[in-house]
This record gives structure tokens, sequence and C-alpha cells, in this order.
């Protein structure tokens, strides 16, 4: 029962402080600006400052408490399990088996970097809260993460006899356990089946969604500021600079949109850099990252689905992105980036290697011509309505908006001809875009449920939609075939039932 | 053509169904009559109450007598011993396949109402998704649970 108990190092402290203060900093800025315009006052200084005040010992208190956090927590070993104890006034206590944990994600951030520390985040098969990883140490040194990776590796070596008394006379119950037959490993560093071209990694920061989401903070961000500056004077003021003013203005939006761009591609290649994905025994792991370094694990059996997923830019280039659905992990977790970007031609082998048994070539099957109308025709009819809306009340400029009936129609073209899949005894193939093409390669043994879906004018036509429900963490995934022939949809079903006479006899042609 | 799953819900299921839309209906009513009240006190056009009373009307014919029926004809299920197939909708025809490898557990549940019926629903869950059928004989739905329970048992899993 003396099994030596650990502490996080001391740099958790400032990284927990540091999370929190990143959370006080919108706070602070509003105060800032709330306290500092109010002008002269005569009100002694502890009134004229009180936010101010209660946001220093807001602050005294972060950083007690990041000191606390990190005091307060240990971890030990004991009876085949991780222990953690942690907090001031609740102790809590987490007992973790080791045969219950799927993996370990080691993350380094800046502050790990310097003392050679990592973060270590550990997924249970069931996160129960499904919320969070289930246990989580902020900082351990690297000799003390190898050492939790040694105790696990050698309890899942131990075989389990069974709940008996420690001793004879004590009443405490503790697993017996005995050394399995010692399985030799070669001692080699694991393949590495992935890895990004600098090429790739511009490419894809170049490209990246991620601009979306700066762009879109940046306006918010603008709009804001918007309402401080006193346009009105300021024109009123400077009358003769107007013309330069709204050139010196569109010049420096233009340049705001440059530096936002520019920030997100830094961001992207520092997130990706040295992006690996290797494979050791039945795991997959995942390494990336500059400044903050980071290791997943995806157990390869938990692997759900895998889909290529092809932007239409990207597609032009003969580019696409892999991502493949984990039943673990919880979140974003469940979906993961097993390749950011890669030239086609270079995705399929590396997938091949890792997942042996799936089939990664291109779906033939289309889906028929009576489907067809059904891509473009409701998107049209609604596409009028909101044409109509809208020339009725900006009359001339609204017709406009007329120019947007063919891209509708075109996009819906565009969908109907992407549709494709291939159905294989133990596989499913399926294409579908939406405006990324998307091809979703499913074992039949992933697909928890499957749908056939028929609205009233599907079944005037014979038309239906496919979907194949499949486990993604929490939640679920589900990849759907629209506006496929009825008979056709009918295949899926009859293909995904039970037939005792083929299972029987198909015993692993594939091994 | 696919054959349709072979049995259908207990008929009292319908009744069930007539008797959530009378009383969703009777609430409507509240809510107009409260509204006809105010169109006197404030001598409101007379139209407002000519559109809230065809409202009125149109939402029971519809959730007491029309959707009930459809949903009710459609409603279909069979339960095979590799797996469970579901037909349901109203606007949209839904078909489902379950494989008894699939399932992780099956409950039932009876509200007030479906008791006094006699009856109860089923909720089938697999690892991403569930499905219910609404309402079975409370006999019927507990022997309906223990079959699949022990289909889902002897299935073989290979996940």
């Amino acid at each position: 029962m003396s099994e030596p108990h650990y502490k996080l190092h001391w740099i958790s402290a400032v990284v927990e402080t540091a999370k929190a203060l990143k959370d006080l900093i919108g706070p602070f800025v509003i105060l800032v600006f709330v306290n500092g315009f109010k002008g002269e006052s005569t009100a002694p200084w502890y009134i004229q400052y009180w936010s101010l005040i209660l946001f220093g010992v807001l602050l005294i208190f972060t950083l007690v408490s990041g000191i606390v956090k990190w005091r307060r927590f240990d971890y030990w070993f004991e009876d085949q399990e991780l222990r953690i104890v942690s907090g001031l006034f609740i102790r809590k206590k987490r007992y973790i088996p080791f045969d219950r944990i799927q993996s370990l994600d080691y993350t380094e951030g800046i502050f790990h970097r310097p003392f050679q520390l990592v973060k270590v985040k550990i997924e249970t098969a069931g996160s129960s809260s499904g919320k969070d990883a289930e246990a989580e140490l902020t900082a351990i040194t690297k000799e003390a993460a190898q050492q939790i990776e040694k105790e696990i590796k050698q309890s899942k070596k131990m075989k389990v006899i069974g709940p008996k008394p420690a001793l004879f006379d004590q009443i405490e119950w503790q697993l017996i356990r005995e050394p399995e037959e010692e399985v030799q490993i070669a001692q080699q560093p694991a393949p590495v089946v992935f890895s990004m071209t600098t090429k790739d990694l511009l490419m894809l920061a170049t490209t990246s969604g991620g601009i979306g989401v700066i762009l879109s903070g940046a306006i918010v961000f603008l709009s804001q500021i918007e309402e401080l500056i006193p346009y009105d004077w300021l024109f009123g003021e400077l009358k003769s600079f107007i013309r330069i003013g709204i050139f010196v203005i569109a010049a420096l939006v233009a340049l705001g949109f440059l530096i936002v761009w520019l920030l997100s591609i830094a961001m992207t290649f520092l997130a990706n850099y040295d992006f690996k994905v290797m494979r050791e025994k039945d795991d997959l792991v995942i390494t990336r990252g500059l400044l903050e370094k980071k290791r997943v694990t995806v157990p390869l059996k938990r692997v759900q689905n895998i889909t290529i997923i092809e932007n239409p830019i990207r597609q032009l280039f003969g580019y696409g992105a892999v991502i493949i659905n984990s039943a673990g992990g919880v979140g974003e977790g469940s979906r993961i980036k097993l390749f950011p970007l890669a030239k086609r031609n270079r995705i399929v082998e590396p997938l091949q290697e890792l997942f042996p048994t799936i089939d990664f070539s291109e779906p033939i099957e289309k889906i028929g011509g009576r489907g067809k109308r059904f891509y473009y025709r409701f998107k049209l009819l609604v596409t009028l309505i909101a044409i109509a809306v809208v020339s009725y009340n900006f009359f001339p400029y609204g017709l406009l908006m007329l120019l947007l009936l063919p891209l509708v129609g075109l996009h819906g073209i565009w969908q109907y001809k992407t549709a494709a899949y291939t159905i294989l005894p133990k596989q499913l193939t399926m294409r579908f875009r939406i405006v990324s093409r998307q091809t979703v390669f499913t074992e039949k043994n992933r697909i928890q449920s499957m749908e056939l879906d028929q609205n009233y004018f599907h079944r005037r036509k014979k038309v239906a939609t496919i979907t194949a429900n499949v486990k993604s963490g929490m939640t679920l995934d589900a990849p759907a075939i629209r506006h496929m022939s009825q008979e056709d949809a009918e295949k899926f079903l009859s293909w995904y039932e039970y037939h005792p006479e083929s299972t029987e006899s198909q015993t692993e042609p594939d091994n | 053509m696919r054959q349709q799953p072979s049995n259908q819900i207990s008929r009292k299921g319908l009744t069930v169904w007539r008797l959530y839309g009378t009383i969703q209906s009777v609430i409507i009513l509240a809510i107009a009559v409260g509204l006809g009240f105010l169109s006197y006190f404030f001598e409101w056009p007379i139209w407002i109450m000519i559109v809230v009373t065809v409202i009125v009307l149109l939402y029971a014919f519809l959730s007491i007598y029309l959707f009930p029926k459809i949903s009710w004809q459609r409603w279909r299920y069979e339960v095979r011993e590799a797996e469970i197939e579901l037909q349901h909708g109203l606007f949209i025809v839904n078909r489902t396949l379950i494989p008894m490898v699939r399932v992780q557990h099956v409950d039932t549940a009876e509200g007030p109402i479906l008791r006094k019926y006699g009856l109860a629903s089923i909720t089938i869950s697999t690892a991403a998704t569930t499905h219910s059928i609404p309402a079975l004989v409370t006999e019927e739905a507990d022997e309906l649970r223990n079959r699949i329970s022990t289909f889902a048992r002897v299935a073989k899993d290979d996940v």
C-alpha cells in the first residue's frame, strides 16, 4: 500500500494559471475601456477603480488556485491501476484500470518544451462524461510519461486469474495476475506511413478553411471598432480628406485581410509542421506541430470509416484530405485528420498499408437518371421564391439575383454527377458532395444501421435516399447517397441483411 | 419491390395518437378562445377570428384524424432472427434495418396514457443510433424485448 506517489512538474501551475488568464482577457479589455474613458471624477480612488480592484483580486485568486491545483494533485500506480487524487476541499479520487486505458495522447506546449515536459491525456473506452478525457496530467517529465507507458504495457502482459483476498485473513480484495508468456517485440522505431512534404504543407496552409474562421473573427472585431470611431466627427472635420480617407480605409481593410490570411497560413503551418503518421502494432500514432507538439494514438480497431475529402480547389490540383471516424474520443477527438493534405495518387498507398482489408478503389456505380431532377428542382423553386421576394422589394437591381438560377442548377447537376457507389461483399464505398467531394469507405460490420428514405415525390418516381449510420465518438456519422433509383437503394438493404448461407461459407477470404 | 415488414403496431396505438391529437387541439382551442375574447374587447377586425377558426379546425382535422391515420397505416415492423426492420413516416417514409449484432440494449416504457390502454413503447439502441416502436400491446412488447435481447446475445459480435 506504500507505492510512491508522484507530483506534476511545477510548470503545470503556470500552465493552469495561463489557461485561466486567457479566459480573463476578454472581461479585462472591457473593464479597461469602461474605466479608462470615464473622464475626471471627484470620487475617491477606490470607488473610481472598484472594478479594476475586483479584477486584481480575481487575478490573485487565479494565481493561487493554479498553485493549489498543482500542489494538491497526486498520482501513483497501484493494483494495476492509475490512481489520481486532486482537489483542495473536495478530494476527488479517480482510479483507472490499465486494461481500460485506450490511448495516451501527448501534447508539448511552449511552456513544456524548455523543461522536456509533456501533457498526457488518458482516454478510456467509454469516456463516461462524454465531455472530457478520462484524466489529464498537465505537465510531467518525459521519463515519467514513459514510466506510465511501461507500467501499462507490463500490466497488459499479465493474465488476470481472478479477484482473491490479498491475504487470507484480510477482507481486502485484489486482482491476482500472472505474467503471460513473453512475446518478444523487436524494439525498433515504428515505420512512418505518411509524412507531409513542405510543399504539401504550404499548399495546405494557403488553401485551408481556417482562413474563413479568422476572417469572420476579424469582421466581427472591425464591426465593433466601427462603433468606437466617431466617423461623423471625423468626416465633418476632415472634409477635404474624404476622398483620400476612403482610399486609406480601403487600403487598410485590404492590408488587414492580407495580414489575417498570412496569420492563418502561419498558424496552419505551425500546427501541422512535421506531420507524421506511424503504425505501432495495433495503433495509429499521429504526431504534428512545431511550437506545440501533439501526439495522438488511435487504436486501429476503433476506426469506423475512412473519408477522402476533396474540396473543389484541391480536387482541381489533384489534392485531397483523409479523415477517419473513431469510436473512441469525444467531440472533435472522434473525427481525426489522418492526412491533412496529400496528392491524390499518394493517398491510396499508405491507406492500403494501414487498412489492408479495405478496398480503396474508386466507386463506379452511378445512381441513374431518375433521381437527377431531385438534385436541382426543389433548390430552384426555393431560389425563385427568394428572387421574387428580393426583386419585389428592390425592384430593378433585385433582378440581378436571377443570375443565381443557373448557378444553383449547375450545383445540383454537379452533385448528381458526383454521386456514386460500390457494393463489395464486406464493404461499402459511397461518394457524394455538398461542396467538397467526399468518398466514404465503410466496412459492413461497422455500419450500425441502414436507412432508406422516400418522400412523396420520391415514391412517385421510384427514387430513394440511402443512409449508412456509423458510430463516431459519442454520436454518429451518417453518410448518405441521395435520390438514387429505388431498385438500387433496395440493393443496399438486401446487401446489409443477414444471409446465413453466404456468411458461413465466407470464411475470411482476405487472409 | 421490396416486401414491407410484416407486423403492424397495435390498433389501440391509433386511438392513443388520436387522444394525443385531441389534447393538443384542446390546448390550441383554449388559445383561440383567449384570442376571441381579446378581439371582442379590443374590437379587432373580424378576419383575424376567421383565420384563427380555420387554423384550429385544420389543426384538429390533421392531428386527430389524418396524421394518426397515415402514420398508423404506415407503421410496420418485423423482428427476424438476425435483424429488425422498421418502416414509418408521415411525409417521408423511412425504412431502417438494424442487425441484431449491433443491438446494444432494448428498453420498454409505458407512460400513463399508454398504460391505460395496456400499451408500451420499445426503444432499440445501437452504439450510434436509437430506434423506437411507439405502441405495442404490453405483453407483446415484453416478449419482443426478451426475444431481441436473446437474439442480440446469440448473434456473434464482430466489431
